[in-house]
């Protein structure tokens, strides 16, 4: 048997094995900063005097208005849902979170084709108005904050009916009872209530639309994220695409400082062991029509219209021969890629969560922390680093698959580790000591007590990473390798010339992959609330 | 305490991961071990209209060909980053500007058989044959027949006049043709003149922005608007399937001392660390072949630059074209300005 000093050895080193992973995550933003840091001062004046102003205000602009449409939408649909009983109640709440299947750029895509010039709502309005008649372009701040809005509300929604079910009936009885009118409840007892969960789902809403990079390229809207995939792509430019992208990333840290602030600021804790849940209350037959009509178009907009496109156009593409031996390898190189991916990234990212949850000392603390790195690393930041990474040092994995998979790792381990680490939490230690202490090792431990608890977490982690790198588009379309495209590049490459039909079997298989994990983890979730 | 690091089950996975992504890495150059009959081809032209010319060489000589599609700067970039590791062997673009530039940045070899290039005539070609173009295509006005006069204008640049107010429909900024149509006009022009011309097209488009030029010939056919500007081929194309459509093809600037029409061409470039450039040098001669010309250029009703074949007989007679007279290779210095005039003006 290991003495105690020994094993102690062994936990430090381990902890010292956990800091180069650490360092490898967060080379990438680092590597942008250097670059921005090096470039010519003349970029710097010419970027700031020309594209700043207009990106910072475009960016800011639609991260407002998104966040305020699906704090109304999310806020209001689990409203409807959770305190109003009326027929079709539970399918509604469970369909409501269907839109997280469907990638932005397909919405994207998708809506560019129905409000677009010549498409059938413009047609339809023709008919109705005459043929000069005019709708507004998807392709403007407007078309962005629809499609984003209708893609990202499903955040505030999940996280707001989580409060509003949670939330103590006796709370709103008292104010009642005190007289209080129902506006006053509901502003001085209830919205406040739901005021943590809300803003966190409002702050993964604009964090998603800060760093999305195929609906604003597919809709032509200028933001920060696209602006440096346009400068790289588009232009000769390097220098002035890391510099975009340092601003990017200074955003979006600021922003998880301030959203962690504000957390800490506003905890509610629920101190009496009376809990009692509110019932609904039924609707009358006029109020069960509205409340359906509102719940039923939301979700047509957002995912019942686009996926029956989506398997019409599929239907078209199948019977004219599309969908072939290549689509397949398509599917093939994209299943191949992200499971490479998630393995990976579970690899390096279980010994990170073990460390930090079983020996937490400042070195494993902090290289947890900077395996969040990824999520300040919008995707074509991610590409450019990597790509200045792989160019500058080590040019012998260019155009390898290698470098794709590091950069679907680094972004998406954060994803991942949301999960692992209340997974590896909720494993008692005093069982690994208690295992330990029967004289198994720290492998047989590992073997026989800790992976077979936290499997579940485990599982879900591997699948989040899995799918998130499965509909990864900038990184995969900058540095794929030749002839190894996926499915995400080929919706791209298709949808940005209006082959929507093409595009269609691509897209819908994306959604179809992401479906099944939707159900299972919302029924999760309802079982947990 | 080294025998610790490979009991503990944290150091497995670490080197777990790490074999693993060695065992990519392994894969990754086994796959892309050079054998001796396959060619890589980096393309910025769309997929559909170069791969069945690449299928075709395939099926004729047994050289297998690998395909990267992908925005056609992009690629040139891609190229670039790569240097002399770049598994591409041949670079085909829809624009003389980026094949230009590609030249410049020494990514591109002359062709080592001045032969094979002189088919093709000089302006359609790089001065040292690093890039030779395949075919042609010309900015056209498409016009509904019934809404419009052919005498009602005869400039592009009349396109921006108050009179087409809501009555036109124009590609999107992304598109490659308008930025190279956007820098001949500047060439020709000067900045202030074309920034006016640019103001007055958005402004006459309003929302008639399209991403796909075939969409621009259906307005423009269904009446929602008056004119468009497109490539030429989409207009043949469409009369192809529609014959009794009331569109026609206006070339615009064709009068005595007028710009002429603003055209560009599509290309191909051996590049210059090609590993396998006698296979990259047999497409090159495939695809300015008599046979290889007349297949690249009917694919898209774009004209072949080989100057005995004959273009689709739809088209305009190319020799009685009168075309701007900004050299091809100049595309490339000129692209940068048209870029920012593109977003200065703020066209989407």
């Amino acid at each position: 048997m290991p003495s105690i000093s020994a094993r102690q050895v062994t936990w430090n080193s381990l902890s010292w094995l956990a800091a180069p992973v650490a360092g490898l995550l967060c080379l990438p933003p680092v590597y942008v900063a250097y670059l921005a840091c090096t470039a010519h001062p003349s970029v710097w004046t010419r970027l700031w005097t020309t594209r700043v102003p207009e990106l910072l205000l475009n960016t800011f602009a639609l991260a407002f208005s998104v966040a305020f449409g699906t704090l109304l939408l999310g806020v209001s649909l689990a409203w409807v849902v959770t305190r109003w009983d009326f027929p079709g109640r539970a399918f509604w709440e469970g369909a409501l979170v269907l839109p997280l299947a469907m990638p932005t750029y397909v919405l994207a895509f998708i809506y560019s084709y129905l409000l677009g010039a010549g498409g059938p709502v413009e047609g339809a309005w023709q008919r109705l108005v005459g043929p000069e008649a005019r709708l507004p372009s998807p392709h403007s701040y407007a078309g962005a904050t629809l499609v984003m809005t209708l893609d990202t509300f499903p955040f505030v929604y999940v996280l707001a009916r989580t409060a509003l079910l949670n939330m103590n009936a006796s709370y709103e009885e008292v104010a009642k009872a005190c007289g209080a009118s129902r506006p006053r409840i509901l502003y001085r007892i209830t919205l406040p209530l739901m005021r943590p969960a809300v803003v966190a789902g409002l702050s993964l809403v604009i964090l998603y639309v800060v760093s999305d990079f195929g609906a604003v390229s597919l809709l032509r809207y200028q933001t920060l994220t696209y602006a440096v995939y346009q400068q790289l792509t588009g232009r000769y430019d390097q220098a002035a695409a890391s510099i975009l992208s340092l601003l990017l990333v200074v955003i979006a840290l600021l922003f998880l400082y301030l959203e962690r602030r504000s957390r800490h600021r506003s905890r509610f804790y629920q101190t009496t062991g009376r809990y009692r849940r509110r019932m609904p209350h039924p609707l009358s037959p006029l109020a069960t029509i509205l409340a359906t009509l509102y719940v039923s178009a939301v979700w047509m907009a957002s995912f019942g219209l686009p996926a029956l496109l989506l398997i019409r156009w599929s239907w078209g593409a199948l019977s004219s021969g599309a969908v072939d031996a290549r689509f397949w390898a398509f599917a093939g190189n994209s299943v191949l890629l992200s499971g490479l991916a998630a393995t990976v990234a579970m690899l390096l990212g279980f010994p990170l969560a073990y460390l930090a949850t079983r020996r937490s000392t400042r070195l494993t603390q902090l290289s947890l922390q900077t395996a969040y790195a990824g999520y300040v690393l919008p995707g074509p930041v991610g590409a450019l680093a990597w790509l200045a990474i792989v160019t500058n040092l080590m040019p012998f994995l260019l155009g390898s698959a290698v470098i794709l998979v590091l950069a679907y790792v680094v972004h998406f381990l954060p994803a991942g580790l949301q999960a692992l680490e209340p997974a590896l939490e909720q494993v008692t230690p005093n069982l690994e000591e208690a295992s330990r202490s029967l004289g198994l090792g720290l492998a047989a431990t590992l073997r026989r007590i800790t992976l077979p608890l936290a499997q579940g977490g485990m599982a879900t982690a591997w699948v989040l990473m899995f799918l998130q790198s499965m509909k990864e588009l900038p990184a995969t379309l900058l540095l794929r390798p030749v002839g190894f495209d996926t499915l995400a590049v080929r919706v791209w490459l298709e949808a940005s010339e209006e082959y929507y039909q093409l595009a269609a079997p691509s897209a819908l298989l994306l959604v179809m992959m992401a479906l099944p994990v939707i159900v299972l983890l919302e029924a999760q979730q309802r079982r947990a609330a | 305490m080294f025998h610790y690091h490979f009991q503990s089950g944290s150091g497995c996975f670490l080197v777990g991961g790490l074999v693993s992504l060695l065992i990519i890495a392994a894969a990754q150059t086994a796959l892309s071990a050079p054998e001796t009959e396959h060619l890589v081809v980096y393309s910025g032209r769309a997929e559909r209209l170069i791969k069945p010319l690449l299928d075709a060489f395939q099926e004729k000589t047994g050289i297998r060909v690998d395909l990267l599609s992908s925005a056609t700067t992009e690629i040139v970039n891609r190229l670039h980053a790569e240097g002399a590791r770049t598994p591409a062997d041949v670079l085909v673009t829809n624009d003389a500007g980026s094949l230009e530039r590609a030249r410049q940045l020494g990514l591109l070899r002359p062709l080592s058989d001045p032969g094979i290039a002189a088919v093709i005539p000089a302006p359609f070609r790089a001065a040292d044959n690093s890039w030779i173009g395949l075919s042609g295509r010309v900015w056209a006005i498409v016009y509904n027949t019934s809404l419009v006069k052919p005498g009602e204008l005869r400039s592009l640049l009349d396109l921006a006049n108050p009179q087409w107010k809501d009555r036109i429909a124009i590609p999107n900024a992304g598109s490659e043709y308008l930025q190279a149509g956007v820098s001949v006009v500047h060439a020709v022009y000067g900045r202030d003149r074309t920034k006016r011309f640019l103001e007055g097209l958005k402004a006459n488009a309003g929302t008639q922005v399209y991403g796909k030029s075939s969409q621009i010939v259906e307005a423009v056919a269904k009446g929602q608007v008056a004119l468009g500007v497109v490539n030429h081929y989409y207009i043949s194309r469409y009369l192809v399937n529609q014959p009794t459509a009331p569109i026609a093809t206006l070339l615009p600037d064709q009068y005595e001392g007028g710009m002429g029409v603003v055209m560009n061409v599509a290309g191909i470039g051996i590049t210059a660390h090609a590993k396998r450039p006698h296979l990259a040098r047999r497409l090159v001669e495939y695809l300015v072949s008599e046979e290889g010309q007349k297949f690249f250029a009917d694919l898209n009703k774009e004209y072949p630059l080989r100057p005995n074949v004959a273009a689709d007989p739809s088209l305009p007679p190319f020799k009685t074209i009168r075309v701007a007279p900004v050299p091809l290779a100049r595309l490339a210095e000129l692209r940068e300005s048209a870029l920012s005039l593109i977003e200065e003006v703020g066209l989407r």
